[in-house]
């Protein structure tokens, strides 16, 4: 009940938006997801406190973009920073969601939450106030790279929501930031509609400092012929979350999912995704890849739902996982459940540590040992990296994985 | 082309075992309680550590919850509405099978089971279970030859005391699980092997168990032992009439492996599945766990799972010794409305330790069919290894195939690697073979053969050929 108490001293009841009445309504019948439930189960009691223990903030603070923007033409928003758009462009145009917009398609979503599967949306709905809520509507083609941040300031619990509507035939680069400071908890949800035909490149760059903590939620719904890419990397959190929830509501639409988290010290970073294909023809390629170093706890579940009506659904999935000290820990739950029976449904999943022949097979050509190992290591983190909608020259991702740690 | 009609014709037929045997049998009355523990122990003349394990056992049972984690959905189970002890009446002391009521070796003579002497050439002895009472041992004198102890449980706990006492409950705690612990508290019969030191076993073992009575449970318990460097190969077959009602079987396996020990053990479970539209049927929870304690033991469980309305069932390896090898290989076939949630846990303890899962799942009608599973390398497997394959086929539109995984390494020196995938029979395929004059039910029927092959393999020959023709048979029928 604290957090709930929380929320309501931070504001009278009358400055509550009806969205966050709703949430907070929900949130109480059960303020905390049963932690006997699957998707919580593994997750760790006392860091998830942490991250509600910090007081909420809904002041706008500054913080430092970690690459400069060196193409005119990108488009970059932060949340929060009570950002106006309104771009009508010959090709294009982008523009802000009305109130009423941004509140219909919200309660709607509300109306399928589950109390486990959505307590992180539910919290981040009940938090974030109206000046962290950024509704976007793209139309168009050749639209220039989006560019979208969301930051935690230091002893803080943020709350950030986005929401976008991608109309028909459109298609565009998008790039989601996640940045949280020393000691900061970010609750983040995501809700993407993608309308027939529309096509998007998603990146999500999660990058913690010191003792941050992430709660990270992204609700995909694709229309027919929809295709949606997402490379996702999340690193340097003491505690995150990122579940993933994409519909393919009436199939015939394309998911490509690439991801990675990386965890080290103490740090526990897990993902959970949930692909569902509501019609048939429906694609899915993804790999998900943990690193898990130190003391630290790397968990991935992905479930497949393939119902009767999903005939014809490709969908493979693999989780790849590299352990490399005798007090991490992984786990790793790939499933599947499936009625329709003309399907090709396959997953799989391997856990190992680097592999040796190659390290000794460099090592006689005369390269030492901690240079084969990032050499490995960098050719394993590649394969998501470049899947990330974002080029090297501005952000050398690759880099930052191999040396700052 | 395949027909949806054809094949779903093809997966129906008829329960051949669903007779009933109509003899005098000895009950207790409905109902669970401290007393009814004490007077199936006092039935049983048990010692008195026997006793204590089983009102232990409830007394943990009674603080417990079903559980319903699993993707199985049953009408709740009224415990107190079940018979814990039925038997069939029988003379005092039995000296040969001679004495055996006729009715039953009849009853086991349609079964195919080889359990009179006569049948001595196929080289197996056998523990008949029927309800809940082991009839009869074959085999037993020239088992002891070599000094191996088959025998029923009961007997086991009169005349091998120490042993039962030293392992029973050591592989599978009374307070495991649900299942188990009302297991520990109730269980009435059911098999003992113990295998000296050396020696490997000169044949196949084997128990059947039948459930005669519609309203009693069934609650065996199997342990095994095998001493340093003794193998042995056990069969387990089931059957059971048809009644509309639901009958609780809720057996414990234990199985110990010492150093180079190795035991197999084989299933072949087809009690009564209900009927087409999913009234009555077996409810099967079962608890099967092997410890592989000593270096280089290995635990083997192969299973063909084709009855049931309700499988519980995770056959699992503990492997602390090193270098020991668990290995599961599993069919399981769901027809009609039946619901099946098995699978397999490897927990890898020891180091350089090694497990395979092969995992074939079938499922048609309406029935759902699961595998679940865990492989956990703990923090000193150093070197263990574990591959996992689970493959579902689904037929026709209404039966669902899940797979659900759980991997979880602590020890960077090991290697995990799973892979699952799902499909139907291949359209391509058929049409070759039925282009090639072969029917289309057998078409079918050779494609779920090949499907299961690599499990089939692993059966001993006499339960492969059965698995193989009990498949085949499910997947037989009307067409044509």
């Amino acid at each position: 009940m604290e957090i709930i108490e929380k929320i309501k001293t931070n504001k009278s009841d009358n400055k509550l938006t009806e969205i966050q009445k709703i949430c907070l309504h929900k949130l109480q019948s059960s303020p905390l997801p049963n932690p006997k439930s699957e998707l919580w189960r593994l997750s760790n009691k006392s860091k998830l406190s942490t991250f509600l223990d910090y007081s909420v903030n809904e002041k706008d603070s500054k913080f430092d973009i970690p690459y400069p923007k060196n193409s005119q033409s990108t488009i970059r928003l932060i949340i929060g920073e009570n950002c106006q758009i309104k771009l009508i462009e010959k090709n294009y145009s982008i523009q802000q969601l009305s109130e009423d917009e941004l509140q219909k398609y919200i309660k709607e979503q509300i109306s399928f939450f589950k109390q486990n599967e959505n307590w992180s949306d539910l919290l981040n709905l009940s938090l974030s106030c109206k000046n962290n809520i950024l509704g976007l509507k793209i139309n168009g083609s050749k639209i220039p790279p989006i560019e979208i941040f969301s930051h935690a300031s230091s002893n803080s619990l943020d709350a950030k929501t986005l929401v976008i509507f991608l109309e028909k035939n459109c298609n565009v680069e998008l790039l989601q930031v996640n940045l949280g400071k020393e000691n900061s908890s970010l609750s983040q949800s995501t809700f993407f509609c993608l309308k027939e035909n529309s096509s998007v490149n998603h990146g999500v760059v999660s990058y913690g400092e010191n003792r941050s903590n992430l709660l990270n939620s992204l609700n995909v719904i694709q229309q027919k012929n929809s295709a949606y890419n997402l490379g996702s990397l999340h690193f340097k959190f003491n505690y995150a979350r990122f579940e993933i929830s994409i519909k393919q509501s009436a199939g015939n639409a394309k998911t490509n999912i690439k991801g990675m988290q990386i965890t080290k010290k103490d740090e526990q970073i897990s993902t959970y995704t949930k692909i569902e294909f509501n019609g048939p023809n429906g694609f899915l390629d993804q790999i998900n890849k943990s690193l898990a170093d130190d003391k630290s706890h790397a968990i991935f579940e992905g479930s497949i739902i393939v119902p009767k009506i999903a005939q014809k659904t490709d969908a493979s999935q693999l989780s790849r996982n590299l352990l490399l000290s005798n007090l991490a820990q992984i786990d790793t739950k790939p499933q599947l459940e499936i009625i329709a029976d003309d399907v090709k449904c396959k997953h799989g999943a391997t856990i190992s540590q680097l592999n040796e022949e190659e390290l000794f097979y460099m090592r006689t050509r005369g390269i030492t040992l901690t240079e084969a190992s990032k050499l490995q290591l960098s050719s394993y983190f590649q394969e998501i990296i470049s899947f990330i909608p974002i080029s090297k020259d501005k952000w050398d991702l690759l880099d930052k994985l191999l040396n700052e740690n | 082309m395949v027909n949806e009609n054809l094949v779903q014709e093809s997966v129906k037929e008829p329960y051949k075992y669903g007779f009933v045997t109509d003899i005098e049998t000895e009950k207790i009355e409905k109902g669970l309680n401290e007393d009814i523990i004490k007077l199936i122990s006092h039935k049983k003349e048990e010692p008195q550590f026997l006793l204590d394990f089983r009102l232990k056992a409830f007394k943990k049972w009674k603080k417990m919850k079903e559980p319903d984690w699993a993707a199985l959905g049953y009408k709740k189970i009224d415990y107190q509405d079940i018979i814990y002890y039925s038997a069939p009446k029988q003379k005092e002391k039995i000296s040969s099978l001679d004495e055996v009521d006729p009715k039953l070796l009849e009853t086991f003579d349609k079964l195919g089971i080889p359990l009179t002497e006569q049948k001595k050439l196929t080289n197996v002895a056998v523990d008949a279970v029927f309800d809940s009472v082991s009839i009869a041992t074959t085999f037993r004198e020239e088992l002891a030859e070599h000094g191996v102890i088959f025998c029923s449980i009961s007997e086991a706990v009169k005349n091998h005391a120490d042993l039962i006492e030293k392992y029973l409950g050591t592989v599978v705690p009374t307070s495991d699980n649900y299942f188990a612990a009302l297991n520990s508290a109730v269980f009435s019969d059911g098999s003992f092997v113990y295998i000296p030191k050396g020696v490997t076993c000169p044949m196949d073992l084997s128990s059947y168990f039948r459930i005669n009575s519609g309203d009693s449970g069934q609650f065996e318990r199997t342990l095994i032992i095998a001493e340093e460097s003794s193998s042995v190969s056990y069969l387990e077959g089931c059957t059971a009439p048809m009644f509309d009602t639901n009958t609780l079987h809720a057996a414990v396996v234990e199985l110990i492996a010492l150093d180079d020990a190795s035991i197999k053990y084989s299933t072949v479970q087809n009690w009564y599945a209900g009927n087409e539209e999913g009234i009555g049927g077996i409810f099967n929870f079962v608890t099967k766990r092997g410890k592989c304690l000593g270096k280089r033991s290995k635990i083997s469980w192969s299973q063909v799972e084709t009855g049931s309305a309700i499988t519980w069932k995770y056959p699992s390896c503990l492997l602390l010794g090193e270098e020991s090898v668990g290995e599961f290989y599993s069919v399981a076939l769901t027809n009609n409305l039946q619901q099946a949630d098995t699978g397999t846990k490897m927990i890898h303890i020891g180091p350089k330790t090694k497990s395979t899962i092969v995992s074939k799942g079938i499922s048609a009608g309406n029935s759902k069919n699961s595998y679940r599973g865990l492989v956990k390398m703990g923090t000193k497997a150093t070197g263990s290894r574990n591959y996992s394959q689970c493959d579902s086929m689904l037929i026709g539109d209404q039966a669902s195939a899940n797979t659900f995984p759980y991997i979880k390494s602590q020890q960077p020196n090991s290697e995990i690697e799973h892979e699952a995938t799902t499909c139907r029979i291949s359209e391509d395929q058929l049409f070759y073979l039925q282009s090639r004059g072969i029917e289309f039910e057998e078409a079918v029927s050779m494609m779920v053969s090949g499907f299961c092959r690599d499990v089939f393999n692993q059966l001993p020959m006499e339960f492969a050929a059965e698995a193989d023709k009990l498949l085949a048979l499910k997947l037989e029928g009307s067409v044509g």
